[in-house]
């Protein structure tokens, strides 16, 4: 290694030599960097498997794994600089920005740094770190950012990185640390202890640079008199429930929010949550609270939702309590309540009603605070919630519970003007041997009859259960229902905004790298790919339960195993410190930004993750290639054919080994029965079929239409201009193409294997001579297009990209055949597409066309 | 029905015996489990376990020397290695007699529970 650094800087000095490049050991090179390009994807796939939960893995295979890619891409820099003779020194740099920040995140972030925030806005809030704001604005961020649900408006955070600064500026560290150290050793009791500290808290002064933030705040949104302050510690709402410890102030006017900060700040240090850190053996760790400051919310009616019957009377049922005004009267019993039990499954129907006599109300009051107000007598006999209300309030509870995975304890309210919105939602805690006494999980659920056992593979571990709803066009994501068990053939990404509403969803192909993968991560939904048959086998409508962790699928709703996980279940998996770090990691190793090459962000120092590097690295290695083939034709060793064919494409051939006939070499000719590159095959095998590119007739209507369109006389001269080469490079399972046609451009880089862990397709197309509008029109049409093939596609101005990952061989293939019709049609629609109805005809017809194939 | 095996998992990474145990639990097996050596050491000089899942490398006592103190104390009892994926090979070939098997890390859940039925089998069908 270290003779590879110092090799290295000494390169740095030394002059590109063009001429004296040995071309054998360029190719030598790209090979290498071929193969470390497809480590690298390699570990990037292994690393979202592994975010699945299937898998246990430990903090030792995340450092390894950092290593790993570090010294793969080192690798690669090193080879990029010898193909084109130190033209990205610059990569250097990337690199080691790049690895420090995986290495920091490695280290863990407790400490907070310079640049860690005083206050962030709550929908703006980072959904990963809980040490930063507090449990409760995490939750509440997760709720308003990933789960789409209302919270009340303009929140924002106060950080526990101000409250380490209010500690320091008025000097409390070590009084607290001795006061507490005091009461531990039985010197004081709690109350003693708390009241000291809190006296010392309330007196302190607000650091300029806080108050500075919460003073803009408010002051820039004037319209809200009123402001509620909440605590939000570090631990409070995640594994450990510090449910009604902390303090929450209501209509809080502006002038007397820095005095409710203060005192929310005391409440960490209240005597019941130094009763609880001590039992729950946390006293010795750092506590630290965050403060949520946002909108008061005038509520008309509020309450409290248990998504899991405590009393164990109501099994598979929820709770919803519900009084007038606002919600102490609930949280803290002030008074009866009305309770609703109402079944978890769909149409959600209200076991029991009970309506109490209720006396009061809880009121802001006049000029801040509250105040108890007696209801009129026509109210306090009223029911508090509507059934619409009641149905709308368990949608939500059941989405909560669905993404946080433990029975949920609800704040919720309905204001004045009937709007619904959820205060907090926390770990609803069961004492886990009223559900589970020593009863055999397993044995419960032989009871159900198996649909599907040990197929698929494992792309986010859980169990839901839901009604099966098959989806394989946009009518039928309108039509998802809440709770629905998504099936369907292939992971597509355009699935991807059904996936919240989904308890689980079951794909017949698809990897647990993909895109939608991802997607399903993020919002920890239980999903199984590769389950072959299920879209036949699975009707719509039919309730079924997906246990994810043993590729398992039960008819009917498995009633035992969907509370066993919810109750018995200690954690789930997604929230222990591991995986948090993992997805961190995975943050900044998995996302692709550089998507245009010819963006002026694609540089190095745009590399903002360890795949933009590697696809960095990549593109600029296949660009000297293409620069070659004139070095090459003086060079001995290495030859390029040109293929022979009808079709004027003039395509030059580079193997790299296993491409194409080796009798090829005795005779000089090429010829595209020669091919034996799989995917360069496939492609060629589309461009070459009957009416594609030549003129013979055949019997479908397409390319009637295409030449009604195409009306252009002659073709030949908008085909090559001689400056520009059309090169395939390949092997026998990969192809990197580069044409030119016209004044478009193609790109297609892929691998094909019998194993789909390695295949993709990487499709580029760009440019056009006609205007904006049309070119605009053109790159949409192929978007559709591929979209409708899984492709993930991003599509700017006339740029398309297009993605496909971890398909079988045949899959790929047709994709590839595809992808050569596609590109033989398209070569000059341009000119052609005068409007956007054009653009619908064109594709109606190309899937005609395609369906005759 | 026949008495529940007991299984002792020792991994210092506490993530490691965090997940094993609900898994091993929920196929109704009653499970224990330690991230500190010593403590472990101390446990089986009291009580006997059917199985015993531990780590190889580890900071207080390594997994070698654990393992050979539950094999001399209970020979009965079937040991399964966990470890580091580097650490495979020396595992294999330290451990040729008397480790029921091998799993390296990171392992599927369901790759685990699979050896451990199996080693239940294995003790249910001797004793």
């Amino acid at each position: 290694m270290v003779f590879r650094v110092v090799q290295n800087f000494l390169n740095r000095f030394k002059k590109p030599k063009i001429v004296s490049i040995d071309i054998a050991q360029i190719f030598e090179h790209f090979q290498k960097l071929l193969q470390n390009n497809q480590r690298v994807m390699e570990l990037i796939a292994d690393l979202g498997e592994k975010s699945g939960g299937e898998y246990v893995f430990d903090r030792k295979y995340l450092v390894d794994m950092v290593e790993e890619l570090h010294s793969l891409l080192l690798h690669m820099v090193q080879e990029l600089n010898f193909i084109s003779s130190n033209k990205y020194l610059a990569l250097y740099t990337s690199l080691d920005r790049i690895i420090t920040q995986l290495e920091t995140e490695l280290r863990g972030r407790l400490s907070f740094g310079q640049e860690t925030p005083i206050a962030v806005a709550l929908d703006k809030a980072p959904l990963d770190r809980p040490e930063l704001i507090g449990g409760k604005a995490n939750t509440l961020a997760i709720i308003y950012c990933n789960l789409k649900l209302p919270i009340p408006p303009n929140g924002l955070v106060i950080t526990t990185r101000a409250y380490q600064l209010f500690l320091e500026a008025n000097a409390l560290e070590d009084r607290i640390y001795a006061l507490l150290e005091s009461w531990v050793n039985g010197e004081r009791d709690e109350h003693s202890t708390s009241r000291q500290i809190r006296y010392h808290i309330l007196a302190g002064i607000i650091p300029k640079e806080i108050s500075k933030e919460i003073e803009q705040w408010v002051d820039k949104r004037d319209l809200p008199k009123r402001w509620a302050v909440r605590s939000s510690a570090y631990g409070e709402n995640g594994e450990l429930s510090f449910a009604g410890i902390h303090e929450t102030m209501l209509n809080v006017p502006p002038k007397e929010i820095p005095y409710a900060y203060k005192r929310v700040l005391a409440s960490l240090y209240s005597p019941e949550a130094l009763v609880y850190r001590r039992k729950m053996n946390m006293l010795s760790e750092e506590a630290a609270m965050a403060v949520i400051i946002q909108e008061m919310v005038h509520s008309k009616v509020s309450g409290v939702i248990h998504t899991v019957d405590v009393s164990g009377e109501n099994p598979d049922s929820l709770v919803i309590y519900a009084s007038w005004g606002l919600g102490r009267t609930v949280v803290e019993g002030r008074d009866v309540v009305d309770r609703f039990i109402v079944e978890k499954v769909a149409p959600y129907n209200i076991l029991k009603k009970e309506i109490a006599t209720k006396t009061i109300s809880i009121k802001p009051a006049g000029i801040s605070g509250e105040k108890e107000e007696m209801l009129t007598e026509e109210n306090r006999e009223l029911p508090t919630l509507s059934e619409k209300d009641i149905v709308q309030l368990v949608k939500w509870a059941l989405t909560l519970e669905r993404y946080f995975k433990y029975p949920q304890e609800i704040e919720w309210a309905i204001d004045q003007n009937g709007e619904y919105v959820i205060l907090q939602s926390r770990r609803l805690v069961i004492p886990r041997e009223k559900e589970f006494s020593q009863q055999n999980i397993t044995t419960l659920c032989d009871q159900y009859p198996i649909l599907f056992k040990d197929v698929g593979m494992v792309v986010h571990s859980g169990v839901g259960s839901g009604v099966v709803a098959k989806i394989s066009s946009d009518s039928d994501m309108e039509n998802f229902p809440e709770g629905g068990v998504l099936v369907t053939k292939f992971t597509a990404p355009w699935l991807a905004r059904i996936v919240p509403k989904a308890s689980a969803i079951i794909a017949e192909r698809g990897s647990a790298a993909g895109h939608l993968a991802t997607i399903a991560r993020e919002f920890r939904v239980p999903t199984l790919v590769g389950v072959e048959g299920a879209t036949e086998r699975l009707q719509n409508g039919q309730v079924i339960t997906v246990d994810a962790k043993s590729r398992i699928i039960y008819s009917g709703r498995v009633k035992e195993l969907l509370s066993y996980e919810l109750v018995a279940e200690p954690f789930p998996f997604e929230d222990t410190p591991e995986f948090r770090l993992l997805r961190r990691l995975y943050r900044r190793i998995a996302p692709l930004h550089l998507i245009d090459p010819s963006s002026p962000d694609f540089t190095p120092e745009g590399c903002r993750s360890v795949h933009d590097m590697v696809r960095f690295i990549h593109e600029k290695a296949v660009e000297e290639l293409i620069n070659l083939p004139k070095l090459l034709q003086k060079s001995s060793g290495v030859h390029v054919y040109t293929l022979e064919s009808e079709i004027p494409l003039g395509l030059k051939i580079l193997d790299l080994g296993g491409g194409i006939d080796p009798r090829v070499i005795e005779t000089g000719r090429l010829r595209p029965q020669d091919i034996r590159s799989v995917p360069l095959k496939a492609l060629w095998s589309g461009l070459s079929a009957p009416g594609v590119w030549s003129t013979e007739p055949v019997s479908v209507d397409f390319t009637g239409m295409m030449s009604s369109l195409t009306k252009t006389p002659s073709e030949a001269s908008a085909i090559t201009s001689p400056t520009q080469f059309n090169l395939a490079v390949i092997s026998q399972t990969y192809m990197n193409l580069h044409l030119h046609l016209g004044y478009h451009f193609n790109m297609i880089d892929t691998r094909v294997e019998p194993d789909s862990y390695h295949n993709y397709i990487y499709f580029r197309f760009v440019g056009g001579v006609t205007d904006n509008a049309r070119r605009s029109r053109r790159a949409k049409l192929i978007s559709t297009i591929l979209s409708r093939y899984h492709f993930k596609v991003d599509l700017k101005e006339d740029l398309v990209v297009a993605r496909v990952l971890h398909l079988g061989e045949e899959d790929m293939i047709r994709r590839l055949q595809m992808l050569g019709r596609l590109i033989g049609f398209t070569r000059q629609l341009d000119i052609q597409l005068q409007s956007d109805e054009d653009i619908t005809n064109f594709i109606k017809a190309f899937y005609e066309f395609e369906y005759c194939h | 029905m026949e008495r529940p095996l007991k299984i002792l998992i020792l991994d210092d990474e506490p993530i490691v015996c965090k997940r094993l145990q609900p898994a091993l639990e929920k196929l109704g097996y009653e499970v224990e489990s330690f991230t500190d050596s010593v403590e472990a050491t101390r446990r089986i000089q009291e009580t006997s376990y059917d199985i015993v899942i531990t780590d190889l490398k580890m900071k207080e006592i390594d997994g070698m020397r654990f393992l050979e103190e539950v094999k001399s104390r209970y020979p009965k009892t079937e040991v399964i290695v966990i470890t580091g994926f580097a650490t495979m090979e020396t595992a294999k070939q330290s451990f040729r007699k008397g480790v029921f098997d091998f799993i390296a890390k990171p392992f599927k859940l369901g790759e685990l529970q699979e050896v451990v039925n199996r080693a239940a089998a294995k003790i249910r069908g001797e004793s």
